[in-house]
């Protein structure tokens, strides 16, 4: 019988993890229960983060954002400033699994685990979120995309866990988009995913934005050659056609059992023609998502 | 390991909640009998057997797909600590074969391993850890030998033979039927449409795996829970694959956490009977998760149907030629059967005069396939309604039209060449779909679909014939029994896996008898204390049952009503009333209660048996005797007119079905909830079949192994459904109903993939229809 | 999961694939709804779990439940108390949903007999019944 431990401070799991640095450390255990089931890990011990309440919350500071990493996805949705300030990571989290994986799961471990096909991960790249990484001694502060090495891997040395995310409240995003393929519509692993947010003119030129993808690539894909291509042209359905042979360079997806590269490459350049629709209407509240 | 010892017996019975007392009548929504105790978590399924002492059965599974078996070694497995014991085909001490035709599945391997997952060694051990870990530890000596993956090629000289004594080579049964001119009338037709179709393993996927639990009792009887669809039939497979004797065999099968067809055979029962045989009498349970059940039950047999339909200028369907290609599997698990129903069922329910039908149910070592709602019908459905829009589209005419034109009415002959002499509705299906208002409306709906998106519709016309043909006997035998506290108890033969015919047989005994549901009782399927009656499948379970429990209960009605006039000094029964609780003479007024009645019964007159067989077909469509065995021709069909309404997108080639109309001609209704329960069910199977249900098996191997790799459609993903019911009496069935099991499965992925043409243009014969088929194939129309 | 049906034989939260993705081991954990089957023991500690076998009050129904019995809502009935107590939560989070909503809350809960209609008719039944009671 493998022992568990639910430390309820960080100085708990400090010294949790000075006596058993091989425990596998969990939050919500939606994706780390799993892989113990199928015997893919086979840690001596346990480690869940769940109720050491500086890990968990939201914290609006004014000139930024901070998420806990602990922090589920339900409760994270439920917080107005996601919704209102940042809704396209509230539309990433709210088709990430399903109700109960929300009420479980955690936007830490979402990061942690960096699947290719991570729901959180596309929004907080668009955000240009930065984690915060701590030991008992030391912290750090890294940019997500700079955390996320490859798929299953991140820049987490031994006796560090992720313990936030930090969101920059500026500058504002009036469009912010998000869209997920699966083969159903709840509880699927994404064949490809986009979140955009977008800044336009009142003459409906692109001012700025950025854009990122899931499920193309080891991590997720951004392209400073599409975003460039894109910034000062009106946002219309030639424009958003235009950047898809730039797009389908950028990509490097594979074949695998939900999907073949090449549709991947396909829509994830298909993806972007939709944002035509916010060419008339700055309207997020088209994809505001509800919290659940 | 739990500290509750089950209790075997005497009876389990089940009843209406107390404060549920609703006069029963037939062709009323009642409440179901098992409503309140499934959404209170009372209802103990298969897999809910615990008890003291209790063993934990598993399987060591093959691995790969086709190897002689040099050897098993079990020294390392057996040293886990808490193993009791490993067992192979060396301690089974009878046949060690199964299966229901053809008995070619062992229960342990002895010669050759024919599939991964082949079961090599039973273990048993204290706990599932140890279990586990045993049989990880179990190694085999196998030398592989070349895989049969392809049933094309399977035919072919010189393939490796999965079953060497075969005298067949690779075919488990194949079909030739040559309907009026054959293929001579080809050359009549104005016009011919040609097609290949493929269509995709399902998995059943039912809540509950394959469950079960056993123990020898003192008296030397084995006893076997399981979740089932035939617990008689399972009896007579584990005594003689075990060398028991059958009465000396106890198979109960409480409510089934869904079947679906992958219940019908064996499962667990000889493997839990054989640990049972060798646990020192303590109890034993086997529960497949939810990877060993991908692996190991049987799945809906892929397909690859060749079909050539030809016709006049006036649309009239004049020649058909097929040729069906199912993949069984290593075993016969009713493989032949379902290629039987596929070819009966292969022209659709129109009149087509000529036709040469062939079909092949053909081994390999690809999982096994075998029985699943719909049998051999969706499969040749999902053909012959896209081949009937094709030519549609070809001679310029309205697809319902085609429909009309060509659909079969009673006394016509069908494409088998049977006549219909039993009731034939389809007419009436298609009639209430063209005045619905969904189909009027359909145009306008089409036109307002959004940006990027493409809307159309699609129908389909479906049928499916109940029971097992013309010479396996479609028999069922009910008990009912007025018990000394005056209830009426029945005891029910045939599984309710979820269909709820506990309910309906509740409601036609307190029908005829006068009860109210306060007043009934139900015994579910028990191989000591209810009668044989088939098997829950094939559609047949209400006709076949219901017409037999008629019996019964009119027979205690009759018996009841005589003694009661006895009693009264009545000469004249029809003075006499059954009402709830009692008997009454109608002139005096006077009363008697059930109760008191009974005790002035011997036990033998309190109970009523009656045993029903099945109509069927007298004319015969084929001299081929093997067919005849095997189901062709049946004599009772329902039908159905099915329409989808689908949106697709046109940047991720996505199909989002809106709205679904079923129409369908199964008889009279007897419980209208529980009929659209059956509705609803088979549209939802068919949808999960049509759009993202894909089995995949490559080299022989599951790729699919799960949930998150096998795609079931979520409650987000299904649309609201329309289900009509054409109600047209059937004089052999029980108050005018025919079977609703299966029906409904067959039209979904026809009428979506003919919704996909309709909206696109294009044309898919490949399924299921993932977003990535349907986008690629509208790019390369476009480019 | 374990724990819950074979150390304390509360059998009605059923085991369906272990990993998460069915939905029909949902327990309610302080209110909230959660698969079982991927949480530890230890997790349960302190907390307030419900099963379904303490979702009803004596012989009184959740109006969840009561709709599910009179909608049909039930088949094999195995997948029933996971979805009787996902909608419990969701009604409590949203108690007026529209039909698309309560598709999308109860999306973590597979069922494969009853494509889901009769349930949504209860939930939608559910959520009148329990909006109607509050405001008595």
């Amino acid at each position: 019988m493998r022992e568990v431990f639910l430390p309820t401070t960080l100085e708990e799991l400090w010294s949790i993890l000075d006596k058993e640095p091989e425990a596998a450390i969990y939050a919500g255990g939606t994706d780390l229960l799993v892989k113990l089931r199928s015997t893919q890990i086979k840690p001596p011990c346990l480690v869940c983060l769940e109720r050491i309440d500086s890990l968990r919350g939201v914290r609006d500071d004014t000139e930024e954002v901070w998420i806990g990493a602990a922090t589920t996805h339900s409760r994270i949705l439920e917080h107005p400033v996601i919704s209102q300030r940042f809704p396209v990571l509230a539309k990433g989290i709210s088709v990430l699994g399903s109700p109960p994986i929300r009420h479980m799961g955690t936007i830490g471990g979402n990061i942690v685990t960096a699947s290719p096909a991570g729901d959180t991960l596309p929004a907080l790249y668009v955000l240009s979120a930065k984690v915060e990484i701590r030991s008992k001694d030391q912290s750090r502060r890294v940019k997500l995309a700079d955390f996320i090495l490859g798929p299953g891997s991140v820049d987490l040395r031994r006796y560090e866990i992720l313990t936030g995310v930090w969101l920059q409240k500026s500058p504002e995003w009036g469009i912010q988009h998000y869209e997920k393929i699966g083969l159903r519509k709840s509880q699927a692993c994404a064949v490809a995913s986009m979140a955009v947010v977008m800044e336009t003119s009142n003459a409906g030129n692109i001012e700025r934005a950025k854009l990122a993808w899931g499920s193309v690539g080891p991590t997720v894909v951004t392209s400073r050659e599409v975003e460039e291509a894109l910034v000062g042209q009106s946002l219309s359905q030639r424009t958003l056609k235009s950047v898809s042979h730039l797009l389908e360079k950028a990509v490097s997806p594979i074949d695998d059992v939900r999907a073949s590269a090449e549709y991947r490459r396909l829509v994830a350049a298909a993806l972007v023609q939709r944002l035509v629709r916010y060419r008339d209407f700055r309207d997020p509240a088209l994809d505001r998502a509800q919290p659940c | 390991m739990g500290n509750q010892d089950h209790q075997i017996g005497p009876v389990n019975i089940h009843k209406f909640p107390p404060a549920y007392n609703e006069t029963l009548s037939v062709g009323i929504s009642l409440v179901r009998v098992d409503a309140h105790e499934k959404v209170t978590g009372k209802t103990v399924y298969a897999a809910d057997y615990y008890g003291k002492n209790m063993l934990w059965a598993g399987v060591k599974r093959a691995g790969i797909p086709h190897a002689r078996m040099k050897a098993i070694h079990t020294d390392r497995a057996g040293r886990v600590p808490g193993v009791f014991c490993i067992l192979t085909h060396k301690n089974v001490a009878g046949t060690n074969r199964q299966g229901v035709i053809r008995k070619d599945q062992p229960v342990l391997v002895d010669d050759k391993v024919r599939h991964c997952g082949d079961a090599v060694a039973l273990v048993l051990a204290e706990t599932k850890t140890a279990l586990r870990e045993s049989i990880d530890l179990i190694s085999l000596d196998l030398e592989p030998l070349p895989s049969v993956i392809n049933p094309e090629h399977a035919l072919e000289q010189g393939s490796p033979l999965v079953h060497e004594d075969n005298a067949d080579g690779n075919v488990l049964l194949k079909g030739d039927l040559k309907i009026g001119a054959g293929s001579i009338a080809e050359q009549e037709c104005d016009v011919i449409m040609e097609a290949c179709f493929e269509t995709q393993r399902q998995e059943h996927a039912y809540l509950e795996t394959e469950a079960g639990w056993a123990r020898m009792e003192e008296d030397g009887k084995l006893v076997i829970v399981c979740s089932t669809q035939t617990p008689f039939r399972d009896r007579m497979e584990v005594a003689e694959a075990l060398d028991q004797e059958p009465s000396r065999v106890r198979i109960i099968a409480p409510y089934s956490g869904g079947a679906f067809g992958g219940k019908d055979g064996v499962t667990v029962q000889s493997l839990l009977g054989l640990a049972a045989l060798n646990s020192g009498g303590r109890p034993v349970k086997m529960w497949w998760d939810r990877e060993e059940s991908f692996l190991s039950g049987t799945k809906r047999h892929p397909a690859r149907m060749y079909y050539r339909l030809g016709a006049r200028a006036d649309g009239s369907l004049h020649f058909l030629s097929v040729r069906l290609y199912f993949d069984t599997g290593p075993y016969d698990h009713l493989g032949g059967v379902v290629l039987t129903l596929a070819l009966e069922h292969a022209g659709g329910p129109y009149r087509i005069p000529n036709a040469v039908l062939k079909g092949w149910a053909v081994y390999t070592n690809n999982p096994v396939s075998g029985a699943f709602r719909g049998f051999g019908v969706p499969q040749v459905t999902a053909a012959m309604e896209q081949m009937m829009d094709m030519l549609a589209d070809k001679l310029g005419m309205d697809p319902l039209e085609l429909r009309f034109k060509n659909a079969v009415r009673r006394g016509d002959r069908n494409c088998v060449g049977k006549t219909l002499d039993a009731s034939t509705g389809l007419m009436d299906c298609l009639e209430a779909l063209s005045k619905h208002s969904l189909w009027e409306e359909r145009e306008a709906w089409k036109c307002a679909a959004g940006p990027f998106k493409r809307r159309g519709v699609g129908m389909a016309a479906v049928m499916q014939a109940s029971g097992y043909g013309p010479v396996v006997p479609d028999v069922a035998n009910a008990k009912v029994e007025l018990t000394t506290d005056g209830k009426v108890r029945v005891y029910c033969g045939v599984v309710d896996m979820g269909q709820g015919n506990a309910s309906t047989n509740l409601q036609i005994a307190g029908s005829i008898l006068g009860q109210e549901a306060g007043q009934m009782e139900i015994v579910l399927p028990d191989t000591d204390l209810t009668l044989p009656s088939g098997s829950a499948s094939a559609s047949r379970c209400t006709y076949t049952f219901a017409n037999a429990l008629i019996g019964a209960a009119e027979t205690l009605k009759q018996r009841v009503l005589q003694r009661a006039a006895d009693m009264f000094m009545v000469r004249d029964i029809e003075e006499l009333t059954l009402f709830p609780g009692g008997v009454k003479h109608l002139v005096s007024g006077r009363e008697l209660s059930l109760g008191a009645l009974a005790r002035f019964l011997n036990d033998s007159e309190r109970v009523a048996t009656y045993r029903f067989r099945a109509p069927v077909a007298k004319d015969s469509v084929t001299s081929d005797d093997g067919l005849k065995l095997h189901g062709l021709p049946h004599r009772l069909f329902s039908y159905g007119a099915h329409l989808a309404f689908v949106e697709i997108d046109e940047l991720t080639g996505k199909i989002d079905v809106k709205r679904y109309l079923a129409v369908s001609d199964c008889g009279k209704v007897m419980n209208p909830q529980i009929y659209e329960q059956q509705i609803h069910g088979g549209i939802s199977n068919g949808l999960g079949y049509a759009l993202s249900e894909d089995f995949k098996v490559h080299e022989a191997k599951v790729h699919t192994p799960d949930f998150t790799t096998y795609v079931l459609p979520t409650a987000a993903d299904m649309p609201d459904m329309d289900s009509v019911a054409v109600e047209i009496y059937e004089p052999t069935g029980p108050f005018g109903l025919k079977g609703v099991g299966e029906i409904a499965t067959n039209g979904p992925l026809p009428a979506v993939a003919n919704a996909v043409s309709d909206a696109s243009g294009v044309r898919l014969l490949r399924f299921p229809l993932t977003p990535e088929r349907v986008l690629k194939a509208i790019r390369d129309q476009e480019g | 999961m374990d724990i819950l049906r074979e150390d304390l034989l509360l059998t009605g939260t059923k085991e369906s694939c272990g990993a998460g993705d069915c939905g029909a081991c949902t327990i309610l954990v302080d209110g909230e709804s959660r698969l079982s089957c991927l949480m530890l023991a230890a997790q349960m500690q302190g907390r307030d779990v419900t099963t379904i076998e303490g979702l009803a009050e004596g012989e009184n129904l959740h109006a969840v439940q009561e709709a599910f019995v009179q909608h049909g809502a039930i088949q094999c009935g195995f997948c029933i108390p996971g979805m009787v107590l996902a909608a419990v939560d969701f009604l409590n989070r949203n108690p007026n949903p529209t039909r698309t909503e309560i598709r999308e809350g109860l999306a973590g809960n597979l069922c494969r007999c009853t494509g889901y209609q009769k349930i949504v008719d209860a939930v939608e039944a559910a959520a009148a019944r329990i909006r109607q009671e509050a405001r008595l």
